[in-house]
């Protein structure tokens, strides 16, 4: 546990957020603390920018201002772990990995399986983060019941509550999933839980053209099977592997991943899991972009494609990752985004390197309820001095 | 508390009657005082306020010229669906317009491929399993009224049902909606893919109550039917013993699809109503599904029954077919407006708690219904620990009404000091707005409604539910000066 | 609580001279044509017709009287000023709206705790998605009446367009009895509130025909028969004929093809052992529309070991007025019946139609104010059974013989709903080898039919009898069973009118046609182009 008390220092390029050195960076150890940085960041008019374990902060659209950058890994306390409900209370600053740990010496785990090391609650929160198992488990909007937040004037703001069954008053957990920072910051946060399944069982099949996973994973999602993740990865146009996972009890995920074989009509079975599993593509010299798409549009997404992207999907959920070539990126992305329109599909840019990023167009077309967003931003940061910006529409 | 509030036929609304006539057609704008009376309550039948206009829509155009005309005549609306609510939630506003909707019903096709249909918000919930079920799919969200209530309601009021403990509500499971904003305009949240760049008002949207807007279209995920259902009743000689049987399955890291328990007054009116069945002198009862593939249901089956031993369960009875298990769903599904059977009149509570809080908060119900010398009945979603206390009371005797009113609420703040809510699936609506200030700090609630004010900045949607104080829009958060003209037009108050 | 919204019509509103439905009295019903208003409209009535008008319901049906005189697109409801729009004399607002002699019961209507569970079996409610057309919005009318709001136009057209099929009594968890609610308002309207004179003189034809078999049987078809009788010729010499053809359409085009009347022996012998003495109802719609299901009742019960005794001078049971509010009329037959059956000495009285069955065993209740009658009344109600449920209860003892063949049995709402037998028949028609039964979706709405709904209501019961035919087709079987002539008609004028042919029968036909050996080509033979089967014609809809 971190000692409650304010911590302050000047920024360094380490600090930056999509290139933006903040100038000053703070870290609150309480959520008082924080209430107290925002009021005071009221007063003198400064902008600021939440971090939490900085695993996502080459996500999203650079700020266009960051005179504070919010640390809020001092708000690391698990508050409450009540197994017999299912459900914790813990501060936006503790690591997912942290939590994952002390829940599961109770059998439980919060159904979140982003990738990204290091990631706190408030971060895959305010990223909206996720991974193989949401096809399980659902994301963030499915498993957040209570958030706490501070707004943009210090005002200290909670809604939902310590039960799953809650619809009293306005979800706001919903609206800060996902926002990037921009309405606020996230200080607490209240999840519900499931149990650890005891059994694992995976079935991988290597594909010659990636493709081939959208007819298999619409006919393994109207099946009876019920695995965790159904996990592509591959290159467009090219080769692929198809990762599916059945947790359950043992009986079940033999039987499943026996039946899951003859369904795809081949695959290996075996107990672990690839290293590489949910694992998103490319690498740093890429441009990473999400893909999503109704579920059954896999494989006309995977076509819209440059041959040859890196690529990897939550398949049967509608998701996809693509890494684009930071060079081939401004001008494949309006391409994709019109191909895959019709689809529901949008791509968005979650990170990109410093020599392309201004030139990308990170979010793309919002639809007809940008102006409604503008209002609720105008609402909550009538000022624009929560990570200005980063978010649809510059907001 | 009633409210009788007689329509005020005011030179305003009748201007905006005239208008409505001509936009939508004479024949879908009611004034006759008494059809449009037939609208002024919905299934919470004890607060009524007359509509001065009913307005049957029958297309989104109707949708939105109705609500761009009140929008600019400043006249307040409420949407409706089939009425069957049990918070308020569509109690009309005097010198309104009720917007109702029933008659956008159109359905489908059902996408089997992405696993989805979109609907309008008419349509009647079981209708979207009836019509996905050709395809092995199902609508999850599947609240007691679910052969009666429409999509466009249970998504206002973020329903539930029995089998949101494995599953979710409706905001799990409703992937886009076309919505007409107060002010007349159309926006298009989610759709048919999982996510979408920008704010989450969809998510924001879902359970709002119909303060934000009304809906007009909506796409939503199907599941796909499960490999095996298996469905037992138990019966039990004391409340504790099935309380400790839900907490014991959960302990076992089971995840049932739904854990739905009844007590000895609930059972004899659902035995009143429906001939169910239920194990004869039982003091509670456990209708406990699981769901899956066969070989997981059938081992986890075994556990659960073990459990129920364990606990003392003094009969076990497990559905052999669709029949049998429809009969031990329909006691449960009906036992609400069966308790009319057992008494003259009675409340509805809805309220949750932490499930492991369960066996304390019901001995303590019964001591707060005892001094009262009142019966309760209870009939709750053991699973998520959402209890339905039914307060029962006889409207002949002086003052019992009052008295169940005040023990109703006092249920309520019951839940709130145990860590639950005030609702878990009916909402706040018109009932319960005052008891949101034992729930949320004032700032929590302005907080809330800054939403509202970016929605609905006038406070026209369905003003007056939800929230006990209407947020002034033109304000900064935290601060709150003056009258707002929503105070001054009379359309909300401040307490 | 009263508050007269300005312009209706309160009690301090003269109406019209003569008009008898402004009269608070209880009284005799006036059928006589010297009662009825003189054409001229009055003062408010003018006003009223240049009021702007406000129609109630899309898609819904024109009031028979509004059919006639309106122009398209104009219906019926009032903003806050009365609408004359009726013919002369009709726009009223009787108030209060109920008299003393028995209003709708306010602990009845207090069971309804607004659940709305109703909605969805209300056929009204179904076609067209509005609360004051569904029970619970029709309780709340009466609710609304009871605390002083005037029976107006709008009242009366809401409470008429409710088929009485009671399906939501079976989906009410709570147990509100509608069934009472709307048989006490029925009588109310009938006596307060004065219809429009066309449809007052068709409610009389409808009326002075069905319920009496001998008119009936005299008469190739209701056409022939309105414009033989005295009513007949009164609408043609005042004109009104012209103004009423889509009803007596739907009149026309109901009437099944008719057999030579097969007559059944006032006494029959049980075969084998005697069980027990019954008599049998004849019916008055299934007596002369379909002689051929009395006669197969007669030799089920016969062969079931029953003495089966069918009373020479029975006439209608009371159903049928009884459902249209006619309480005098239906009082009457239902005294003549009790007699009828008292003397005819039988242990049971046994109904093969629905809508008679679920009459008979009201009795009781009908006549509870006639010291004279109540206990007579309750004691025959007691001792009445469906067919399906005689047989049934008793065992069925005769030998049944195979009818290879799949069925669609459609629950008569009357039998389903309003007497609970659901399952009687069925267990009936699976005890018979090779019967295999093919369920029927939304088997719990009505067909339309409801007695004399599909004469008064011709639009709604249309489009509802559409929905049922689509449904019964659907299932694919060889033959479809029905325990009510009503339901019969209407979906076999349906069947034919879209064009479809589909065998239809009664439960005791198939059953008799078992227990004779009769081969299933001869049964579905005679169930397609025998009696009571539909002919084949235009109707209103097609023009």
């Amino acid at each position: 546990m971190s000692a409650p008390a304010v911590t302050r220092r000047p920024g360094g390029t380490d600090d930056a957020v999509g290139g933006v050195v903040p100038r000053e960076v703070v870290r609150p150890g309480t959520v008082e603390e924080v209430a107290d940085v925002l009021r005071a960041a009221a007063a003198d008019g400064r902008t600021v920018v939440p971090v939490g374990g900085r695993s996502k902060l080459t996500w999203a659209a650079p700020p266009e201002s960051c005179d504070l950058l919010l640390d809020v890994t001092g708000l690391d306390r698990i508050v409450e772990h009540v197994a017999g409900d299912l459900t914790v209370v813990a501060e936006a600053g503790v690591r997912l990995g942290d939590l994952q740990a002390q829940l599961g010496e109770a059998g439980q785990l919060l159904g979140l399986d982003p990738p990204e090391d290091g990631a706190t609650l408030g971060g895959l929160v305010s990223a909206n983060a996720s991974g193989p198992r949401r096809l399980r488990y659902g994301t963030t909007r499915d498993l957040l019941i209570g958030i706490t937040v501070v707004l943009a004037d210090g005002t200290l703001a909670r809604a939902g509550g310590k039960v799953v069954k809650n619809v009293a008053g306005y979800d706001l957990g919903k609206l800060y999933t996902g926002a990037h920072g921009t309405l606020g910051v996230v200080v607490s946060t209240t999840w519900r839980l499931h149990p650890v399944p005891p059994a694992r069982r995976v079935v991988t099949l290597d594909l010659p053209d990636v493709a081939a996973a959208g007819p298999l994973s619409i006919a393994l999602a109207r099946s009876t099977l019920t695995p965790s993740a159904v996990e592509l990865s591959g290159t467009a146009g090219g080769p692929g592997r198809l990762v599916v996972l059945f947790e359950s009890i043992a009986e079940s995920v033999t039987d499943q991943a026996r039946s899951a074989v003859a369904l795809l009509g081949g695959g290996e079975e075996s107990d672990d899991l690839p290293e590489d599993f949910g694992r998103r593509p490319g690498g740093a010299d890429d441009v990473l972009l999400r893909l999503a798409h109704a579920p059954a549009a896999l494989a006309a997404v995977l076509a819209a494609l440059p041959a040859g992207t890196p690529v990897s999907a939550h398949a049967a959920t509608g998701v996809a990752y693509a890494a684009v070539p930071a060079a081939e990126a401004a001008g494949a992305l309006p391409r994709l985004r019109a191909a895959i329109a019709e689809h529901d599909g949008t791509a968005v840019v979650l990170r990109a390197p410093d020599a392309v990023r201004d030139a990308l167009d990170h979010w793309g077309p919002v639809g007809d309820s940008l102006e409604l967003m503008r209002r609720v931003k105008e609402r909550f940061d009538p000022e624009r001095r929560m990570s200005p910006g980063r978010f649809v529409g510059g907001l | 508390m009633t409210a009788v509030a007689e329509p005020a036929v005011s030179d305003r609304t009748a201007a905006l009657a005239e208008a409505l006539r001509t936009a939508i057609g004479t024949e879908r704008v009611l004034t006759d005082r008494t059809q449009v009376r037939t609208y002024e309550c919905d299934g919470l039948a004890n607060f009524k306020v007359t509509p001065a206009i009913v307005v049957l829509a029958e297309s989104r155009q109707h949708v939105v010229d109705t609500v761009r005309l009140c929008s600019e005549a400043g006249v307040p609306f409420v949407a409706r669906g089939s009425g069957t609510g049990l918070s308020g939630g569509a109690l009309p506003s005097a010198d309104g317009v009720l917007l109702v909707m029933s008659r956008l019903r159109s359905l489908g096709p059902v996408d089997a491929d992405n696993r989805q249909v979109t609907v309008e918000p008419g349509v009647i919930n079981l209708w979207v399993t009836r019509d996905a079920a050709p395809f092995d799919l199902a609508y999850a969200p599947d609240p007691s009224s679910q052969l009666v209530c429409s999509i466009g309601g249970n998504v206002a009021e973020n329903a539930g049902g029995a089998h949101c403990l494995k599953y979710g509500f409706t905001v799990n499971h409703v992937l886009g909606a076309e919505v007409v904003l107060p002010d007349g305009e159309v926006v298009h949240l989610g759709g048919r893919a999982p996510e979408h760049p920008g704010y989450d008002l969809l998510g924001a949207f879902i359970g709002s109550e119909g303060t934000l807007g009304v809906a007009t279209e909506l796409t939503l995920r199907l599941i796909r039917v499960p490999e095996a259902v298996q469905t037992m009743l138990v019966g039990y000689h004391s409340v504790e013993d099935a309380a400790g049987t839900v907490s014991d399955i959960i302990a076992a890291g089971i995840l049932p699809a739904a854990v739905e328990m009844m007590d000895a007054l609930a059972i004899e009116a659902a035995e009143a109503a429906v001939s169910c069945g239920y194990p004869e002198g039982a003091v509670a009862v456990l209708v406990i599904e699981l769901d899956g593939p066969q070989v997981e249901v059938e081992a986890q089956f075994r556990q659960v029954e073990e459990i129920a031993r364990r606990r003392n369960a003094f009969e076990t009875r497990i559905a052999a077919d669709d029949a049998e298990r429809g009969l031990m769903w329909k006691g449960r599904k009906s036992a609400f407006a069966a308790v009319g059977r057992i008494s003259p009149s009675y409340f509805v509570q809805d309220g949750v708690i932490p499930r492991t809080k369960l066996p304390e908060v019901l001995a303590e119900m019964k001591r707060m219904a005892d001094e009262k010398g009142l019966r309760v009945a209870n009939v709750f979603h053991a699973g998520d620990g959402n209890l339905h206390p039914l307060v029962l009371f006889d409207d002949a005797v002086e003052g019992q009404a009052h008295e169940a009113e005040e023990l109703a609420g006092d249920i309520l703040e019951l839940c709130v000091t145990s860590g639950g809510s005030i609702t878990g699936e009916h909402g706040v609506g018109s009932e319960k707005r005052m008891k949101m200030a034992k729930q949320f700090t004032p700032a929590d609630l302005d907080t809330m409604q800054l939403v509202r004010c970016a929605f609905d900045p006038d406070g026209i949607a369905n003003p007056g539910k939800v929230f006990p104080t209407p947020r002034l829009c033109g304000e900064r958060p935290g601060v709150r000066k003056g009258e707002h003209p929503v105070q001054a037009a009379g359309l909300g108050e401040v307490f | 609580m009263t508050e007269i919204t300005p312009g209706s019509h309160g009690q301090g509103d003269a109406p019209p001279p003569g008009s008898p439905g402004a009269s608070p009295n209880v009284g005799p019903v006036r059928d006589s044509v010297a009662d009825l208003p003189s054409g001229a409209p009055t003062g408010a009535q003018r006003a009223a017709d240049e009021a702007p008008a406000a129609v109630v319901g899309a898609r819904r049906p024109l009031d028979i009287g509004q059919d006639i005189d309106l122009p398209a697109g104009t219906g019926a409801a009032t903003v806050g000023t009365p609408t004359l729009l009726g013919l002369p004399g009709t726009r009223q607002a009787v108030q209060p709206a109920f008299d003393e002699h028995h209003p709708p019961d306010p602990a009845l209507i207090g069971d309804c705790v607004h659940c709305g569970f109703c909605l969805p079996t209300c056929p009204t409610y179904v076609l067209w998605g509005e609360e004051m057309d569904s029970p619970r919005g029709r309780i709340y009318l009466m609710k609304e009446a009871l605390e002083g709001e005037p029976l107006d136009d709008s009242m009366v057209r809401h409470f008429d367009q409710c088929l009485g099929c009671m399906a939501c009594v079976t989906a009410c968890p709570s147990g509100v009895q509608y069934d009472k609610l709307i048989e006490a308002t029925r009588p109310q309207i009938e006596r307060r509130y004065e219809r429009s004179r066309a449809e007052k003189l068709y409610r009389d034809l409808i009326y002075n025909l069905f319920p009496y078999p001998r008119r009936l049987r005299a008469l190739r078809g209701p056409l022939r028969a309105y414009q033989a009788s005295r009513l007949g010729s009164l609408l043609t010499r005042s004109g009104l004929i012209r103004r009423l053809p889509a009803p007596l359409q739907a009149m026309e085009s109901l009437a099944p093809k008719l057999g030579p009347v097969e007559s059944v022996p006032e006494r029959t012998p049980a075969v084998g052992q005697r069980r027990a003495v019954v008599g049998l109802l004849a019916g008055c719609v299934q007596g002369t529309f379909f002689p051929d299901v009395n006669a197969a009742t007669v030799r089920v019960l016969a062969a079931e070991g029953c003495d089966v005794i069918a009373p020479r001078r029975q006439g209608c049971c009371g159903a049928l007025p009884g459902h249209g509010g006619r309480e005098e009329q239906a009082l009457d037959f239902a005294k003549r019946t009790i007699e009828t059956f008292e003397r005819a000495g039988v242990d049971y009285v046994v109904v093969n139609a629905a809508g008679c069955g679920s009459n008979i065993k009201e009795y009781g209740h009908q006549l509870r104010d006639e010291p004279e009658w109540a206990e007579r009344a309750e004691a025959l109600a007691r001792r009445s059974r469906d067919i399906s449920e005689f047989i049934v209860e008793i065992g069925p003892v005769a030998e049944r013989h195979p009818l290879p063949m799949t069925v669609a049995y459609q629950d008569a709402c009357h039998l389903a709903h309003a007497q609970g037998i659901r399952e009687e028949p069925r267990k009936l028609l699976r005890g018979i080898p090779g019967i295999e039964l093919k369920p029927l979706v939304e088997a719990e709405l009505c067909c339309g039919s409801a007695g004399t709904y599909n004469m008064l209501q011709p639009e709604p019961a249309r489009e509802l009898g559409e929905r049922k035919a689509a449904a019964v087709l659907a299932t694919g079987a060889d033959l479809m069973v029905t325990a009510n002539p009503g339901c019969w008609m209407q979906v076999a004028t349906t069947l034919a009118r879209m064009g479809e042919r589909m065998p239809v029968a009664h439960t005791v036909q198939v059953l008799d046609a078992s227990i004779r050996g009769v081969p299933v080509e001869q049964l579905l033979d005679r169930a397609l182009n025998g009696p009571g089967t539909a002919l084949t014609r235009p109707t209103p809809a097609q023009r």
